[in-house]
């Protein structure tokens, strides 16, 4: 019924656009004998030339209607008056319509300038090293980098930057004589009692406070939590083996 | 040409031009559209004349349209002119009485003579099917501007179309319904 409805009411804008109405029938043979009566009944009742109300009546009736409005005081707009107008205009714009274009609007720009801002922010903290305000930004761009790898082999790629991207870090803070939390991965180089070496940093083993898993040894794969002191002696916090990529 | 709610505002505010201004924007489509319904062009004018008269007492007793002019005044207009059609005693017309020597849907004056009594037979709709045809027809609005006025969705002022034409459909003579 729907789409009949729809047929009738563009045949009836082609009719008034003065299509004739066997044409149109024509062009829907599949509905023409229902349409054609319905068809003929808009055209008989179209009133293409309505009759006008004689000037000289239609004077007498405005000015009566003048008169009356005559007797209408000029109203000097309240501020009630000022904010019913203000509140007319604001239920107008928010329609359900309106809303969801403004919802709709306003997401996607949002959207657009969190991207944005993603997108400057870790641009701005590729070279920024542990203890900077930018450094945690460029760990999660990493990470969020790391999690839509799906490859593996793009993955371990991925990885491999990532643990030299820590090394040059240490090697900046040692540098600088910067302290701070640093976290690392490499081959445990050499073990000794209280000093171990692991990818030629060596990691100072306090006698507190340390955690070591696993009980690395020697060509193991090791991953140092600790902190590096402006003396660039690194403090090992947790050292635990690291996950080895596979191929 | 000034927008209707920036129009709406000053008769609020009683303006004097604003309010002349109503009138001679909108007294002939509101005449037209009583017209087509009552086929009276004195009670027409009439009537029409009472549509404005009833925007000034509205506005004496400070309950203006809220946001539609054209809207409040088709209201008023449908108000009075189905008000106007209770009170006349009607008859439904016969189609059979429109003589021709050889009927044919192109001859323009058959046609044409089949105009008044169609229009008295839609005296036989509903008042809302009734409403629906002289904004559609009567008037040349639009779908969605019929809808605007009579603050309903297209599809429900499409199906009022619909079964406003098949009721009517069903009155015109056989020659319509054959094919041509």
């Amino acid at each position: 019924m729907d789409r009949f409805e729809s047929i009738l009411d563009e045949s009836i804008s082609a009719l008034q656009a003065g299509v004739p109405i066997e044409e149109i029938l024509a062009e829907t043979p599949d509905y023409a004998q229902e349409l054609r009566p319905l068809l003929y009944a808009a055209m008989v009742l179209a009133d293409p030339d309505p009759t006008l109300v004689p000037s000289e009546r239609k004077e007498i009736l405005r000015d009566q209607y003048l008169a009356q409005a005559a007797e209408l005081t000029p109203k000097v707009p309240t501020l009630n008056d000022k904010t019913q107008a203000v509140l007319s205009i604001v239920r107008r714009r928010f329609t359900k319509k309106a809303f969801l274009n403004d919802l709709v609007t306003i997401s996607i720009t949002l959207s657009l300038t969190l991207i944005m801002a993603m997108l400057i922010l870790s641009f701005a903290s590729r070279n920024s090293i542990p203890g900077d305000f930018l450094y945690s930004v460029k760990r999660i761009s990493e990470n969020i980098r790391l999690s839509v790898t799906l490859n593996q082999d793009s993955l371990n790629a991925l990885e491999d930057n990532f643990h030299r991207e820590r090394l040059i870090e240490i090697e900046q803070l040692t540098q600088q004589n910067r302290a701070a939390v640093v976290e690392f991965e490499g081959t445990l180089d050499t073990q000794g009692e209280n000093l171990w070496v692991v990818e030629g940093i060596t990691v100072f083993l306090p006698e507190e406070g340390l955690t070591i898993d696993s009980n690395p040894q020697e060509g193991d794969r090791i991953k140092v939590t600790g902190f590096l002191r402006t003396d660039t002696v690194l403090v090992a916090d947790q050292i635990t083996k690291a996950e080895v990529n596979s191929p | 040409m000034e927008d209707e709610l920036s129009l709406l505002e000053r008769i609020k505010r009683h303006d004097q031009q604003a309010l002349a201004e109503v009138h001679d924007r909108y007294f002939n489509q509101i005449y037209h559209y009583i017209n087509y319904r009552l086929g009276d062009s004195d009670a027409s004018a009439d009537l029409a004349g009472e549509v404005f008269l009833a925007l000034i007492n509205a506005l004496k007793r400070n309950k203006p349209p809220k946001t539609s002019l054209s809207g409040w005044l088709y209201a008023v207009a449908r108000n009075l002119t189905a008000d106007h059609i209770k009170q006349k005693v009607t008859t439904v017309p016969l189609f059979d009485d429109i003589v021709a020597d050889s009927p044919s849907l192109t001859d323009h004056v058959y046609m044409a003579q089949l105009a008044p009594a169609l229009k008295q037979a839609l005296l036989e709709l509903t008042e809302e099917q009734q409403h629906v045809i002289a904004l559609r027809f009567g008037q040349g609005l639009s779908l969605a501007d019929t809808a605007k006025l009579m603050d309903k969705s297209v599809g429900a002022v499409k199906a009022l179309q619909h079964r406003a034409l098949a009721s009517l459909a069903r009155l015109m003579p056989k020659e319509v319904h054959q094919d041509g």
